[in-house]
């Protein structure tokens, strides 16, 4: 494979993952390190579940 | 511009005149669909180049030195610097439903190019207008919903009306909406079979993400597709089997399974049922869609549909009564104008994006390609013989219940299919019949099958093309409802909770289960009333929807209007009033029509007297069958009515609110308060649109190098350098 294919799909790779939500932990230990050096981490799985039990409260709306 | 530019941007405009002109005057031989195609791109292209950024520039002033709330207030939760690619994904996810679908589908009646210039005009000068000022506006207010900025703009009396009407249209488009899935599942046992799988899916997938492996998105989805394709391939191998009888629904009991199944999506914790349905349907959605533009590109099919219809000049078509004006502009509304986006504007995107300058590719970017899932909706419901198109979208008490009735009905329109011919399309797609499968949804599953087959499998794969659209479909559509539900509980907990403390508590269960009943019982209430409407629920019902959409429109684009003026921008206004006027036009002789008119086929209420006089002499009209039949139309008629007649009220009310407001600031006589955060600079970078600029490229290898400083300290900021 060549260097500029295997660019083409890190891009498309990434695209996916952010689109999908995927890296949301990732961005939360980023932003929990950077903003609160000293607060202790969450793990992922209580992480991803405090995200959807926030979603439930906050339901987005589809549209038509 | 450059040379290159003013060369490049002359050849978008003579292609898109030359495919306009083909559209527009080529009669008597069909066109090829790739015209639509291009008058579509390049119109979209050069209304983006120009339009769209002589607002964000001129009109709305987007200021990339002001930190946006994702910015200010980053939380790494709701507010959070998102890449604005990705923005533009999650923000169309969520603007694209059923609804551009739908609509162009059933304005097909009407020929394709009132459908056409609409659905292109609208959204430049209308749809993408009121997305993009609405999302800005919304991220100057720290990401304010709609509802809260009429309050603080115009005033509490707007504001409450605007409450109200987003409560309404919520369940009018809820009822037409599940109505569209009822009428393409009913008697379809393929069809119910595979949507009934979903929810098995839905309940493994939600387990899976939670329990086994937390936050793998991805994996997840990709099982969950996996099992979906392979539930569409087993739903026709159970067509032939046993338990054919026991996925057979009549319509009735549909309506009563999609109230359970709103109702538990409503009370059920988000991760077992909603969220992991929502990855799903998004998944089949942005998939399709692309599908379809390649097959359309692919096989360039032709359009066999007349150009315009003697049902536009006569008013008279079966599908849904009422002349050109103002119906088509009512029944396509996404797609060219959607009041329903403005709710998303102000939700979750304003929170979420990174440089004001940005609200061009996300607000008005998303909306043109709405608008283009509409053209090619269009195409698809274009492409097919209008003989079978009529005979499947008018209301069954016209066509009656056999391929001879139908045939025969279908005549009297003035078009032809033969008993034989639709008993042949229906065993093409391995239905039973397709006579009045109304809604949208099958007419536009014939077409995607029509295209797909030209590409993948021939008429071999037909049957699974047509059930996996409708399962696309009904997927996205059974995801509208399940949210919408949740979303109108919400709504309504909260209203009632002025009123009464514990009912704004969501953890409180009595309360929960309360106002989801109530929500899902109104929607049900019209739903089942569209199902059993001896004159069809689609044709009744769909109007109310459409008037209801634009009302939100004119809601949104009066709020627009009104912070224009506020503002001092009165030289600019026209951008937001001019659609708001025509917005207001259509919506408010619609609703007259609908309240007025004295052909009993377009006003409520001369079809309330009509079968009323007949009923007390105990006489029965067609197609009613029946007297219950009868009472049962006259209270439709009436409910409906009513409620035509208290969607213009509403608007009426806002809109007389708001010109008191803007005579008020104009005058002098009060002094503009605007609610905007006050501005903080920013220290975040990032390219304005989906591809960086030679300028911006230049800028971010400066930084890279680290031979300027830019303030490339927030997250995204590092993300941009790292992605780019």
């Amino acid at each position: 494979m060549g260097a500029r294919a295997k660019d083409l799909l890190g891009r498309v790779g990434w695209y996916v993952r952010e689109v999908m939500g995927e890296n949301a932990y990732d961005h939360y230990v980023e932003h929990a390190r950077r903003q609160h050096p000293d607060a202790p981490v969450l793990s992922r799985r209580e992480f991803e579940r405090q995200r959807m039990d926030e979603q439930a409260q906050k339901p987005q709306n589809r549209c038509c | 511009m450059s040379p290159r530019q003013i060369a490049i941007w002359s050849a978008v405009a003579i292609l898109g005149a030359v495919a306009w002109g083909i559209i527009a005057l080529v009669r008597g031989e069909h066109i090829n669909a790739v015209w639509l195609i291009f008058a579509a791109l390049c119109s979209y292209a050069i209304a983006y180049r120009f339009y769209a950024r002589f607002i964000a520039n001129r009109v709305l002033g987007v200021d990339d030195r002001r930190a946006t709330p994702a910015e200010r207030l980053d939380n790494a939760k709701d507010f959070q610097p998102t890449d604005r690619r990705v923005l533009f994904g999650h923000h169309f996810a969520a603007i694209a439903g059923a609804g551009p679908l739908v609509g162009p589908v059933l304005a097909a009646q009407m020929g394709y190019l009132p459908g056409t210039i609409w659905i292109i005009v609208g959204v430049i000068f209308g749809g993408a207008v009121q997305d993009m000022v609405t999302l800005f506006f919304s991220m100057r207010r720290d990401g304010k919903s709609l509802g809260q900025m009429a309050r603080e703009e115009i005033g509490p009396f707007g504001g409450a009306a605007a409450l109200v009407a987003v409560l309404s249209i919520m369940i009018i488009l809820l009822a037409v909406l599940a109505l569209v899935v009822v009428n393409a599942l009913a008697n379809s046992p393929w069809g119910t079979f595979s949507i009934a799988m979903t929810i098995p899916i839905a309940l493994f997938m939600g387990f899976y993400l939670r329990v086994l492996r937390p936050g793998r998105v991805i994996e997840t989805t990709v099982i969950g597709v996996a099992l979906l394709l392979l539930v569409i391939v087993l739903g026709g191998l159970v067509e032939n089997s046993s338990l054919a009888a026991a996925f057979t629904l009549s319509p009735e009991t549909l309506v009563f399974w999609l109230v359970v199944y709103g109702f538990a999506a409503s009370v059920l914790p988000v991760w077992m049922l909603l969220a992991p349905r929502d990855y799903l349907s998004t998944f089949m959605k942005v998939g399709t869609i692309a599908l379809l533009a390649l097959g359309i590109l692919l096989t360039r099919p032709v359009m066999v549909n007349q150009a315009v219809t003697k049902f536009a000049g006569n008013g008279q078509g079966p599908v849904f009564a009422g002349a050109l004006f103002p119906f088509v502009f009512i029944t396509i509304a996404c797609g060219a104008l959607s009041g329903f986006h403005s709710l998303i504007a102000s939700g979750t995107t304003p929170k979420m994006i990174e440089k004001e300058s940005q609200v061009r590719l996300i607000g008005y970017g998303a909306m043109l390609t709405e608008s283009f899932v509409a053209v090619m909706a269009l195409i698809a419901a274009c492409i097919i013989e209008p003989g079978l198109y009529y005979a499947m979208n008018a209301p069954a008490g016209v066509l009656g219940t056999t391929v001879q009735s139908a045939s025969k009905a279908v005549a009297g329109f003035g078009f032809t299919i033969s008993p034989a011919q639709l008993t042949a399309a229906a065993a093409a797609v391995h239905e039973k019949t397709l006579v009045a499968r109304t809604g949208g949804a099958p007419t536009l599953a014939v077409g995607m099958s029509e295209i797909f087959s030209g590409i993948f499998g021939g008429d071999a794969l037909k049957a699974f093309w047509y059930h996996f659209a409708i399962m696309f479909e009904a997927l996205f559509i059974l995801t509208t409802v399940d949210a919408g539900t949740r979303v109108g509980r919400f709504m309504l907990q909260d209203t009632l909770g002025n009123v009464w403390k514990p009912l704004r508590r969501t953890s409180w269960w009595p309360g929960v289960w309360a106002t989801s009943a109530v929500i899902v019982g109104a929607w049900g209430y019209f739903l089942y009333t569209g199902v059993t409407n001896p004159l069809g629920g689609i044709n009744q019902l769909f109007p109310l929807f459409g008037i209801s959409n634009q009302l939100l429109a004119a809601v949104a684009l009066t709020v627009a209007t009104t912070i224009l003026i506020k503002s001092g921008r009165l030289k600019y206004v026209w951008v937001t009033a001019v659609p708001l006027f025509w917005d207001a036009i259509v919506t408010l002789t619609a609703s007259w029509q609908k309240v007025f008119s004295a052909d009993t086929k377009v006003g409520f209420f001369a079809q309330r007297a009509k079968f009323q006089t007949a009923l007390d002499a105990g006489k029965v009209l067609p197609p009613a069958k029946s007297l219950d039949q009868m009472r049962e139309v006259v209270t439709n008629s009436t409910v409906d009515g009513v409620l035509a007649a208290f969607f213009a009220i509403l608007i009426v009310v806002i809109l007389v609110d708001a010109v008191r407001v803007w005579a008020a600031t104009l005058g002098g006589r009060r002094e503009p308060v605007l609610a905007e955060t006050p501005p903080e600079p920013s220290k975040l970078w990032a390219p304005a649109g989906l591809i960086p600029t030679a300028d911006e490229r230049a800028y971010l290898a400066e930084a890279k190098r680290g031979d300027t400083e830019p303030a490339l300290t927030g997250s995204a900021g590092q993300r941009v350098v790292k992605e780019e």
